[in-house]
């Protein structure tokens, strides 16, 4: 009986929520998302022209390393190959129009970019999707699974030391969180891998062994791949928990201690209620408003970790295109992240607004 | 079709030897008909004695002879189930094989036994690949004598107008296909000459008539023989010994519908190969079609013609081809695989053909110290090491790893160097004092710069060629070394300095000396501060400025700097052969030489004119270049040396660095104390078509 009154209630929740003027309110954040990303694609563009020189340049200058001279005439067709003579703002609309609406593999892009290709990686010699698109499943994946371990190990962790206040369950996991975050994430996973390697004789560098990288992952290797995410979860994830515990902790401790917990208390209402369904749902409000990042953070990875661990995620990529000045993938990884930080905040403030009933978008009070 | 295996078949080692051997001693045949054998035949007895002129590894080549081939199991198998032709039809014949014998220090080879993988560290640049992978015309031994490789033999007219490469008859390319003087003439007249491959530019094959530059002409004279034509005598340094002469081949069966006829890349008139007729479009489209994603017509062109052990898919003739599957096919994936060669055209002295591992694995690493935790653990089998690792890996790994020692061509280690063609000509005529440079090299305590930057590992030192190098003379390496900060001071007094109220130097003008030293990507971070107490004691202000790598180039190219120091294109190198513009202001390359370097590039059109021992070396130069005669070559070369220990352009204050591979003990043939230098292609002078993994 309860249990349906209690679905009824989500569902009528759920039709409140959408009856009030959300549809419009999304439909004019989805407006705003015209002008805040062209604001932030000039930005990006610009400041990742800001190093001297250009790709030529740095591309010429690796090569001379190598022991091969290029000579100017080269380099100057080069620049003229990929625009780059032209002034920087005629390469910010042709690479804005093209990153936005070339559609690859038409007759009219091979056409059209034979000569001048503004979405193309240098430094790879390829689409910068299909750059992008190579280490996306595995970015999204192991972030996935990062975050995931993130919540669900903090989120209990909070809740236990806020109705616990003050017990030793409490200063441990704060003690283990404030390691967490206290020690960089590199130096964490370099003493793993130490660790590792004084234990098992392996560091487990890399996601992958050699042997699922020339194979692929199947059921017989996947447990193996479990093994070298132990690694990655345990930097990267302990490095979030520390942040969602004391903010989660700190709010449960506000709202246990409010009139309406006590009022319900008093009525007899089940202590596993209050909590659950009253006191963490407020309390979880900061976390939820943070979730807006999330999105960006799964296409990227994190790329300093990554790179100390030699994980083949999105953000070392971006790391290298920078370094190369290779722009048009920078860019393009750039912009992305910035759509899925956009898109991120216009859904963290929906679920707020869910979780929430009394955050109002419409203006106005009700 | 087995081919009878003659038993008095001369191994080619030794014809290479050999017909080295008659370049350095007698003008050479021209007639092409000579195969490498008989000519070793021939002459190998009255010409050994030359042999010692550029050193004498190759005439220690024992004669071999090959009874049979052997193929590695994974072939047998293949060739049983029908789907690969039988090892000798795949291999050239006794005469025309390459029995590979010795390492590129002399010493004998153990006959390996197949299979297995090299796991290495990543495949890095354009060219990381290349390195232990690429054939070339020619081959290098450690002591600078070379031997031809790919091509049979090669021979010139008394006159050296006329060169001619003898082919290896029954040579495949890694599909299978003959690998012919079509092939050469494809490469020549539609890749080289179009400047599909980017590099027409090659000095090699250019020559200069009637004040214009003119190209070989290159006659086919039957499928093994080709010859290539010049109207000027054309030397061993400017054409065979050219660093950048390495190949000039190119898969005319793979490539012919990659090559347009465009406005940018226009057919070039031959009587070998007419026009494709294809547009930059269809071009591009047919190179989709084989799986190669290119932008622009000039990419493809650098990709297939120029580093083309960088795509998948191209027929090479190195011991070992990129992988063609997906996620193992690009040397930036995390696991870049190049596999066996089953076409390869050596064969050890037991007739076995090579390589004997089954594949190179490059493994991506994103930060340093990977490699060393992956090689550790076992997955890499070879790595670079820094000093201070290698005593505590070797005692942990014990036995399981061995050292490899790499020397150096450099010319001392930690120069710095000064721009001699500032704009400011308070800086220039400074830089032009010797008195100057003496006392920035004396005003340093090079004993103390060796404990406080290498633990007392690298001796003092100065920029001279170090010990077992062409040139070296210990008076050179200890020319201007002895720390004496009143000396150092006199002298810059002796240029006109004058001492400011702030305790440094001042331009007699009474404008300030700021000595700014660029450094690229950190190079100088750790070294510049040792060295700038120094300068400062003697009155010297100074500053560094770091920059990135292409903001550094950008600066030289500007001749927008004063001084560098790190890392950057120094003087010195194994010899001029190797390289020469790093000894002669001949090119935009080096720093020490600045604007002079353009003025000869660019044939007087941009740059400042040398004068004085910078003109001489110039000189110099084209005279060295423009003999054929070794005896007056090692003279003039000798000279160039000699006003370089005059002037010393550039400082350095310890002695040359070389580096330190550890590798797994497992591989063998791997040989030790290799020169690292660009000719010698760097890694390539491992041999890893040798290497094999035996417990």
């Amino acid at each position: 009986m309860e249990e349906k009154l209690s679905k009824n209630s989500f569902v009528e929740n759920l039709k409140e929520f959408f009856r009030r003027d959300l549809v419009q309110y999304i439909f004019k954040r989805i407006l705003w998302f015209i002008p805040t990303l062209l604001l932030i694609s000039i930005l990006v563009f610009f400041v990742i022209q800001l190093p001297p020189g250009d790709y030529v340049s740095a591309h010429i200058a690796a090569l001379a390393t190598e022991g091969e001279l290029v000579d100017a005439d080269y380099a100057a067709s080069m620049r003229e190959d990929y625009g780059l003579d032209l002034p920087v703002w005629q390469q910010y609309i042709k690479w804005v129009k093209d990153i936005i609406w070339t559609p690859s593999d038409t007759a009219y892009y091979r056409l059209y970019h034979s000569h001048h290709n503004w979405k193309y990686s240098f430094a790879y010699g390829r689409d910068v999707w299909s750059v992008v698109n190579d280490r996306l499943g595995l970015t999204i994946g192991v972030t996935a699974i990062i975050m995931l371990f993130q919540y669900l190990v903090s989120i209990p962790i909070a809740v236990y030391a806020s109705t616990h206040q003050y017990s030793v369950g409490d200063y441990v996991s704060a003690i283990i969180g404030f390691l967490g975050t206290a020690i960089p994430n590199f130096i964490l996973a370099i003493v793993l891998m130490y660790l590792s390697y004084k234990w098992t004789g392996n560091a487990n560098v890399g996601l992958f062994t050699q042997e699922m990288l020339k194979n692929g992952i199947h059921l017989y290797n996947f447990g193996d791949f479990l093994k070298r995410m132990i690694i990655p979860i345990i930097v990267i994830g302990t490095s979030g928990t520390c942040g969602i515990i004391r903010s989660v902790r700190a709010q449960m401790l506000d709202e246990v201690a409010k009139q309406y917990t006590l009022t319900a208390r008093a009525k007899g209402v089940s202590e596993g209620k209050i909590i659950m369904k009253y006191c963490f749902r407020a309390a979880i409000n900061p976390t939820v408003s943070g979730l807006g990042g999330v999105l960006s953070s799964l296409f990227s990875g994190s790329t300093v970790t990554a790179m100390v661990l030699n994980m083949q995620i999105q953000g070392p990529v971006l790391y290298k295109a920078l370094q190369s000045q290779d722009m048009y993938l920078a860019g393009a990884i750039v912009m992305v992240q910035a759509v899925l930080v956009v898109i991120g905040v216009l859904f963290s403030d929906i679920a707020l607004a869910f979780l929430d009933p009394r955050i109002r978008y419409s203006g106005g009070g009700r | 079709m087995r081919r009878k295996i003659n038993s008095k078949a001369v191994s080619l080692v030794l014809a290479a030897a050999t017909s080295f051997t008659m370049l350095a001693g007698c003008g050479g045949a021209a007639t092409p008909s000579n195969t490498g054998a008989e000519t070793a035949a021939t002459e190998a007895t009255e010409q050994t004695a030359d042999a010692t002129q550029t050193g004498d590894i190759a005439s220690n080549m024992e004669e071999v002879k090959v009874d049979g081939f052997a193929e590695a199991p994974m072939l047998a198998d293949q060739v049983a189930a029908g789907t690969l032709p039988a090892v000798e039809e795949r291999v050239p014949d006794a005469n025309n094989v390459f029995v590979e014998t010795v390492d590129a220090t002399g010493a004998p080879l153990e006959i390996g036994t197949y299979g297995g993988v090299i796991n290495l560290g990543p495949a890095g640049g354009s060219w990381g690949l290349s390195r232990p992978s690429l054939e070339s015309i020619i081959r290098y031994n450690t002591d600078g004598s070379y031997y031809p490789n790919v091509i049979k033999s090669f021979e010139h007219s008394d006159d050296y107008t006329v060169w001619t490469f003898n082919l290896r008859e029954g040579m495949k390319w890694s599909d299978g296909e003959p690998f012919t003087a079509d092939d050469i003439t494809f490469w020549y007249y539609m890749c080289h000459l179009t400047n599909y491959d980017s590099k027409k530019s090659w000095a090699a094959l250019k020559e200069e008539v009637d004040g214009e530059d003119a190209w070989a002409t290159l006659k086919k004279v039957d499928d093994y023989t080709v010859t290539w034509t010049f109207v000027n005598p054309k030397y061993p340094a400017d054409f065979i010994e050219n660093g950048d002469f390495k190949w000039c081949w190119a898969p005319a069966h793979y490539l012919s519908d990659l090559i347009p006829d465009s406005e940018d890349y226009p057919y070039v008139e031959n009587e070998y190969w007419q026009s494709t007729g294809l547009s930059e479009e269809e071009v591009l489209a047919n190179a989709q079609k084989k799986n190669i994603d290119a932008a622009t017509v000039k990419d493809l062109g650098k990709a297939v013609s120029y580093n083309f052990w960088n795509v998948a898919g191209v027929p090479t003739v190195s011991a070992f081809v990129l992988s063609t599957v997906p996620g193992n096919s690009s040397k930036d994936d995390t696991l870049c695989i190049m596999d066996r060669n089953p076409y390869f055209w050596k064969v050890d002295a037991a007739g076995n053909q090579l390589p004997y591992v089954d594949a190179l694995h490059f493994n991506q690493t994103s930060e340093d110290g990977q490699d060393l935790l992956m090689f550790r653990s076992g997955e890499i089998d070879v790595i670079t090491v820094a000093m201070k690792d290698i005593a505590a890996t070797l005692a942990d790994l014990g036995d399981s790893a061995s050292l490899r020692e790499w020397g150096s061509t450099a010319w001392g280690s930690y120069q710095v160097t000064f721009n001699y063609t500032n704009p400011d000509k308070n800086y220039a005529d400074l830089f032009a004092n010797a008195d100057f440079r003496q006392a920035m090299s004396i005003g340093v305590d090079r004993e103390q710069v060796s404990e406080l930057l290498t633990d007392g590992f690298l001796e003092p030192g100065q920029c001279a060629p170090a010990e077992g190098n062409v040139g070296y003379d210990p008076d050179w390496e200890a020319k201007w070394t002895e720390y004496d900060v009143d000396k150092a001071k006199s002298l810059l007094e002796g240029c006109g300095l004058v001492m400011g109220s702030d305790g440094f130097y001042k331009f007699a003008d009474g404008s300030d000396l700021m000595l700014t030293f660029l450094a690229y990507d950190g190079g100088a971070d750790e070294s510049y501060p040792v060295f700038e107490q120094y300068y400062k004691a003697i009155g010297i202000n100074c500053a560094l400025k770091n920059l990135e790598v292409a903001a550094f180039d950008e600066a030289v190219d500007n001749n927008d700097w004063v001084a560098v120091m790190g890392p950057h294109t120094a003087v010195g190198g194994a010899s001029l052969k190797d390289r020469a513009a790093p000894f002669v202001p001949i090119a935009q390359a080096a720093e020490w030489y600045g604007e002079y370097g353009t003025y000869y590039a660019t044939k007087g059109a941009q740059g400042v004119e040398p004068t004085g021992d910078l003109a001489k070396l110039v000189e110099l130069y084209d005279k060295w270049r423009l003999t054929s005669d070794e005896t007056e070559r090692d003279n003039y070369q000798a000279e160039i040396y000699k006003i370089h220990k005059e002037n010393l352009w550039s400082i350095a204050y310890l002695k040359a660095e070389g580096y330190f591979e550890l590798i797994t003990s497992k591989l063998h043939n791997y040989a030790d104390n290799l020169v690292s230098a660009d000719c010698y292609q760097y890694s390539n002078m491992t041999h890893y078509e040798v290497l094999f993994k035996a417990e």
